[in-house]
């Protein structure tokens, strides 16, 4: 009996502590839900914030990217959300649309630093007039190159290409090396992997890759048949893996990181990973091209903070969301290291100085786009979107023609569903 | 007559907690799905009752009845390679001597890991590059370069065939075992004495009583692989040219990557009622076969 009344005693005490302690924990904390892939640059804000407001800590959860928007939809539905959430910018038009985020007009619209913000973070996270959001941990797209292989190549290492045509001369003198040493890579089977280093040389090119309304063409233009085309001919003469028909994105950074692929579309999140995994691989960046001199583009990429209906903390959440934006946290937090801020008048920094390559990723922030559409995921981003779809048809199978009309026809039916 | 109505009430109040799981958890959540299935519903929310305009729609949509296809070959495939392999295995370590019951233990270990891990270990050994599986088959002059395995609807079919077989061929093995060494011993013995061969003990007195197992594990096989997903979606990501998407998987995309909710959900009840035909065509012949 008293054994008993002892083990009740001490299971009561567990359970109310347990209690008290999670509430404790959860009322002084920010909860906040963080894209995996974006997690290393939003902890480097997170940990400065935390630094200098230790009562208003935030507790990052790091979750899937294929899981994210999921989570995020079911949990919105549920009123079971975080206070703060960094996504993937290309869903804010969906989200933005179906409620699920606070209004920050009234916040922003008066604060400085956002008027600074890249353009491309303004408009994704703009709906009806109304802001949802804004630039947190930003990437853009780039052009990598592996400068000791053009040197064995017998390329100048110190230039990287700047027409899709010389993507291809390039690659085919760097696959004459021989062996495992390949001119060109990109992940056939990864559609987002594709919109992010593909579609920008089509929209440099003067193409409209997706519609923004049901009347809109989608893959409007002659820079989508040109950059097909080409890659379909790299693709033939065997400048490219033939693994990557099959990398669905696995490979994606391995690729070039191995040291046998000479150019390669990526992130700026490369610069920093090359330079901690592969510290002796010799690489330049430049800006993604199109098909004539001088045509460049980007696709805008990384993640946007915004704040949930239903945030419990929603007036610290927009306390954040001012302080991220500031000089402080962008030069220390993403600057320092070596990530681009949002604001790109920031890119001419003291850290940035010691790491050209950086500020060629800032640059191509400044030409970058983003698509602002709805239903991004069923024309893109699933395994079996029309642009996957297109991309293999065209450079696998050789079909271009077919391949584009065919895309076309799906994009427009999933836009007027 | 009323101690007869009384034991009918004791009986309801025995069977009336699984009673209670069932309803709460597949009976509600059933309809639920059903309803949704009615439904326009997203994921982003909104939707309205659109009748049996999403069933009329999976009619037209070829990319759901092309994943139903391969999720039939898939099916028709690894069925039978469980089930004879499985089989096999089961006659090799049947003995309960200390070597096959190490072999037991062996071939049942990756039952254990589990599938999306499984999946992921041999993506990679089936990489052209570092992958294990190329090596092998290189250095055993069985291929003369590296295959890209999964750049081709058929060969990716079997490098899953593959990965799943490895992962859970020591299920059925272990069933088949059980099932075998609860036959009496004293059948095998009088066989013995009558003098039969390996051949007709297997024939004429293992396989038939051990039927049931054989259904039984028949059944969790093709349910299981009507349902696939993990396997594919790690492996092959549906490609190339979504030839190898399931139905499970396309269900997945349609409701939580494109947030079709309804639509997902009408597809859902389609595979369930193919399911529950196939199953029960399954029983209906295997019973009639056992009763024989």
């Amino acid at each position: 009996m008293k054994l008993s009344i002892r083990s009740s005693a001490f299971a009561l005490a567990l359970t109310t502590s347990t209690i008290l302690g999670y509430s404790a924990a959860s009322a002084a904390d920010l909860s906040m839900w963080v894209r995996a892939s974006g997690a290393g640059a939003a902890q480097h804000l997170v940990d400065l914030w935390n630094t200098g407001h230790a009562d208003k800590k935030i507790a990052v959860t790091v979750i899937p990217d294929n899981q994210m928007v999921t989570k995020l939809a079911t949990g919105s539905q549920a009123g079971d959300v975080p206070d703060l959430v960094s996504f993937d910018l290309i869903y804010m038009p969906d989200f933005m649309k179906a409620g699920f985020l606070t209004d920050l007009t009234a916040d922003l619209k008066g604060d400085a630093n956002y008027a600074s913000v890249a353009e491309a973070y303004k408009n994704i996270a703009t709906y009806e007039g109304k802001i949802y959001g804004a630039g947190f941990t930003p990437d853009v797209s780039i052009l990598v190159w592996n400068k000791d292989l053009f040197k064995k190549a017998g390329l100048d290492p110190e230039k990287g290409p700047t027409t899709l045509a010389e993507i291809h001369a390039d690659a085919t003198k760097i696959r004459a090396l021989g062996g495992d040493t390949y001119g060109y890579y990109f992940s056939g089977s990864c559609p987002g992997c594709n919109i992010f280093v593909t579609s920008p040389m089509m929209v440099a090119a003067g193409a409209k890759i997706l519609p923004a309304k049901a009347d809109d063409t989608p893959l409007d233009g002659d820079g989508v048949k040109a950059v097909l085309t080409e890659m379909q001919a790299m693709w033939k003469e065997g400048l490219v893996p033939a693994s990557a028909q099959a990398d669905n994105g696995a490979n994606f950074v391995a690729a070039f990181m191995s040291g046998n692929v000479g150019i390669e579309g990526s992130g700026g999140f490369l610069i920093s990973l090359l330079k901690e995994k592969a510290p002796n691989l010799n690489f330049g960046v430049t800006i993604l091209p199109g098909i004539k001199e001088g045509q460049q583009s980007a696709f805008v990429g990384g993640d946007v903070v915004a704040i949930p209906k239903g945030s419990k903390q929603a007036d610290v959440a927009k306390e954040f969301i001012h302080w991220e934006l500031t000089d402080e946290a962008q030069l220390e937090g993403l600057a320092k290291n070596n990530i681009i801020p949002s604001r790109p008048a920031l890119a001419d920094n003291k850290y940035f100085k010691a790491e050209p390559r950086v500020v060629v990723t800032a640059k191509a922030l400044g030409v970058g786009y983003v698509p602002w559409v709805f239903h991004f995921n069923d024309m893109v981003n699933s395994d079996s979107s029309p642009w996957i779809q297109m991309l293999q048809t065209a450079i696998f199978d050789g079909d271009v023609d077919g391949a584009i009309t065919k895309a076309r026809e799906s994009m427009k039916s999933i836009v007027a569903q | 007559m009323n101690s007869r109505n009384a034991s009918r009430w004791i009986g309801l109040i025995y069977v009336l907690p699984a009673l209670i799981f069932v309803c709460a958890f597949v009976l509600y959540p059933f309809g639920q799905l059903v309803y949704t299935s009615l439904t326009s519903q997203s994921l982003l929310g909104g939707g309205a009752f659109v009748g049996l305009a999403n069933y009329q729609r999976a009619f037209n949509d070829a990319a759901f009845w092309t994943a139903l296809g391969f999720t039939a070959r898939y099916t028709l495939f690894i069925t039978p390679i469980l089930m004879g392999l499985g089989l096999l295995l089961a006659f090799l370590v049947l003995p309960n001597r200390k070597i096959q019951k190490f072999a037991r233990g062996v071939i049942f270990l990756p039952v254990v890991i589990g599938l999306g891990t499984s999946s992921f270990l041999w993506y990679w050994l089936f990489d052209e590059q570092v992958g294990l599986f190329n090596k092998v088959l290189v250095n055993l002059h069985v291929i003369v370069h590296p295959i890209v395995w999964f750049t081709s609807a058929d060969l990716a079919l079997w490098a899953v065939i593959i990965s799943v077989t490895w992962k859970v061929v020591g299920f059925g093995m272990i069933l088949f075992v059980a099932g075998m060494q609860s036959i009496s011993s004293e059948v095998v013995e009088a066989s013995l004495i009558d003098g039969t061969s390996y051949l007709q003990r297997t024939t004429r007195i293992f396989l038939p009583l051990i039927l049931r197992t054989i259904l039984l594990v028949t059944l969790i096989s093709a349910i299981g692989s009507m349902l696939a997903f993990e396997q594919l979606y790690i492996m092959t990501a549906g490609g190339p040219r979504g030839k190898t998407l399931t139905t499970v998987y396309w269900i997945y995309q349609n409701s939580f990557i494109n947030f079709k909710l309804g639509y997902g959900a009408a597809l859902s009840v389609i595979l369930t009622g193919i399911i529950l035909c196939g199953t029960a065509v399954q029983l209906v012949l295997t019973n009639r076969r056992a009763h024989q």
